[in-house]
């Protein structure tokens, strides 16, 4: 099967071929044309080159004449010019027929009959220059020169009439060309006309059925290739955003186990303090546990000391019942003799006075050992709350001190528990790191993938554009096919 | 709490009152009439007694019982150098025989000394006799009392001793048998 280019070009060089056979044709009458034209140009000159000889051969014999019956000089000058021109135009005659062997031998001829006239001629003008009229006339009447211009006349009438039929035969010729030409021109013209007008149609007819068929069939690709491009879009898409999705994910990912990182860095950081706090807090226990025995010991004396206190206070409240006893008997007294010293009238007053006064200094020692008392009782209840404190405190210390061997071991216990501790908040730390590195890795691919996913999105948003294109330049085609038809 | 300091200073202060007060001369004029009276307190009522109206003050005295169909009659204590009865004010004020020991005792009457037992002993104190009325009718009647005292800070009843002393005497009187009289 013909390609649509091997046809076209067919079709061309058909049209081609024909419009150069036509053209060449047509160079060949032109050119024959032109030839026929040249020579007939040709023909044209000879004819005038022949009459132009006889009228200066004319115009010499005019000269002659004038001259004899005038004897002017100035009647000489067309024989002059005869005698200086003619010789060129034998020339150019001779020239012009070279191809023609009888017109050569008729200018030979020609050239002869002319010589002899211009003898002819400059004899009798000799003569008549010499002053003979007589001779001169004598001579031209004699009709030397009249036979000589005759065979002239006959000569150059025989070239004329040979070129006059060159000229009428190449006319003919040149017409026969151009008719020949005219012919070829139209019916080659009119046949290249119907040959192109038919392949055309055939070119068109083929072309318009594969084309068409090609087009219906590029265009339900185009569509399979658009819809294929719309579910590859979308996938696209939703990839690129799942795909934005997940990296968004893995940089959170990423941030929480660079946070878990440092977090059990920290941790690590801590138990490592914590470890050496506890290790400073079993010294420091330890020292407490000595200055816990050294306190059991200071309050046990405190306790003595404050119950021989406690003793002392109540041997000064016996003795302060005694004088308190003594001033209420003081008081007794005083309020007798006051009683007596009224009883005594005037004579007592003095008396009662000083009962008065020792009446009011027993009160006084009264007040003040009820001050004293409520010291002594106040001592005694501080005495007993700081025993019972002191007893409370020694319990506590005893308890403290066996809470202190508790806190001892349980510091132990957690020292044995940091270092395993540090020891798996390092673990972690390390497997923490693997994991951040494996997950800025798996975060570095991720980003790779969504660019990817982006550039096939954009790929197959562009693949969708060209399918729209491409079903658009479909229809268009199809458009183009059909539009003929359907007008 | 009061230190050994303060002690030292207020056994100071006492000496001085002391010396201060034998230091002025006694004088009368210009001094306005003033009484003494006891403090004391009879099942928890507070009541004065004139000191005027008795002869001494004792406490702690043993009374021994004795059998009488007085029942204001505690018993006889020895005072002075003699026997005493004692009779008990609250039951002589109406307010029926205590419970507890009276470990207090006022020693009043001239002639027959008596002894008026109660608890509570506050102390001596002297008022002007302008802060002693005489009282209401309602009071008076209620048990011997005459007079009262309204002073700034204390209201309390003034026992008045001498018609004690008459009531006494009255139901010892009363209590005697016939064929004595």
């Amino acid at each position: 099967m013909w390609t649509f280019g091997r046809k076209i070009a067919a079709g061309f060089t058909l049209a081609f071929l024909l419009l150069l056979g036509i053209g060449a044709v047509a160079y060949r009458s032109i050119s024959s044309l032109a030839n026929t034209s040249q020579s007939i140009t040709h023909t044209y000159k000879v004819l005038e080159d022949v009459a132009e000889v006889l009228s200066l051969i004319k115009d010499a014999e005019t000269g002659q004449r004038g001259y004899i019956i005038t004897a002017d000089e100035a009647f000489l000058e067309p024989y002059q010019m005869a005698v200086a021109g003619v010789p060129s135009l034998i020339k150019d005659l001779r020239q012009l027929t070279s191809d023609n062997a009888s017109q050569q031998k008729r200018v030979d001829e020609a050239e002869f009959l002319i010589a002899a006239k211009l003898a002819e001629l400059k004899y009798t003008i000799d003569i008549r220059r010499k002053g003979n009229l007589e001779e001169s006339a004598k001579f031209v009447r004699a009709g030397e020169g009249k036979k000589i211009m005759d065979s002239l006349r006959r000569s150059l009438d025989q070239m004329d009439h040979e070129e006059r039929d060159l000229l009428k035969q190449r006319a003919d010729e040149a017409a026969a060309v151009a008719g020949g030409a005219k012919s070829t021109i139209v019916f080659g013209t009119v046949f290249c006309l119907l040959f192109v007008t038919a392949v055309g149609f055939l070119i068109t007819r083929s072309l318009s059925g594969q084309i068409g068929a090609a087009v219906q069939h590029v265009q339900s690709s185009s569509a399979e290739l658009q819809s294929a491009a719309n579910q590859q879009a979308s996938g696209a898409k939703e990839s690129s955003t799942a795909m934005s999705e997940i990296t968004t994910t893995i940089s959170e990912l990423l941030a929480t186990s660079r946070q878990i990182a440092e977090s059990a860095q920290r941790v690590s950081h801590v138990a490592e303090e914590t470890s050496s706090a506890a290790r400073a807090g079993d010294q420091t226990v330890q020292k407490t546990l000595e200055s816990v025995s050294g306190i059991k010991r200071q309050v046990d004396l405190i306790v003595t000391h404050m119950l021989d206190l406690g003793k002392k206070s109540q041997q000064i409240g016996g003795i302060l019942e005694i004088i308190n006893e003594l001033a209420e008997q003081t008081n007794i007294l005083a309020i007798n003799a006051t009683i007596e010293a009224s009883g005594a009238g005037d004579a007592g007053k003095r008396f009662g006075v000083v009962a008065d006064e020792i009446r009011k200094l027993a009160d006084r020692v009264g007040g003040s050992t009820k001050d004293i008392r409520l010291l002594i009782e106040e001592i005694r209840a501080a005495v007993n709350t700081t025993v019972m404190a002191t007893e409370g405190g020694s319990k506590a210390v005893d308890l403290g001190a066996v809470q202190f061997a508790e806190v001892t071991a349980a510091l132990r216990q957690i020292m044995e528990l940091l270092g395993t501790t540090t020891e798996a908040a390092r673990e972690i730390e390390l497997s923490t790191k693997q994991q951040a590195t494996a997950v800025a890795q798996v975060n570095a691919a991720v980003t790779d993938i969504a660019k990817a996913s982006k550039e096939t999105e954009v790929s197959a948003n562009q693949t969708l554009q060209t399918a729209g294109q491409l079903a658009g330049l479909s229809r268009e085609l199809t458009r183009l096919i059909q539009a003929p038809a359907n007008a | 709490m009061t230190g050994p300091s303060a002690i030292a200073s207020k056994a100071a202060e006492l000496r001085d009152a002391f010396d201060r007060a034998r230091a002025i001369p006694l004088s009368t004029a210009g001094v306005e009439q003033v009484e003494g009276l006891l403090s004391i307190r009879v099942a928890g009522d507070p009541y004065a007694i004139r000191v005027s109206e008795i002869s001494g003050l004792a406490n702690d005295r043993k009374v021994v019982a004795f059998p009488s169909s007085i029942p204001e009659l505690l018993g006889v204590a020895g005072m002075r150098g003699g026997l005493v009865s004692v009779y008990s004010l609250a039951a002589l004020l109406g307010y029926g025989r205590e419970a507890g020991q009276a470990r207090w005792l006022v020693l009043c009457g001239a002639e027959e000394s008596v002894g008026l037992s109660f608890s509570d002993f506050e102390g001596f104190f002297t008022v002007p006799s302008t802060q002693v009325y005489a009282a209401d009718k309602r009071d008076a009647a209620r048990a011997r009392v005459k007079h009262v005292l309204r002073a700034a800070d204390l209201v309390c009843t003034v026992v008045s001793i001498p018609d004690l002393l008459e009531s006494i005497k009255r139901r010892c009187d009363n209590s005697r048998p016939s064929k004595e009289r």
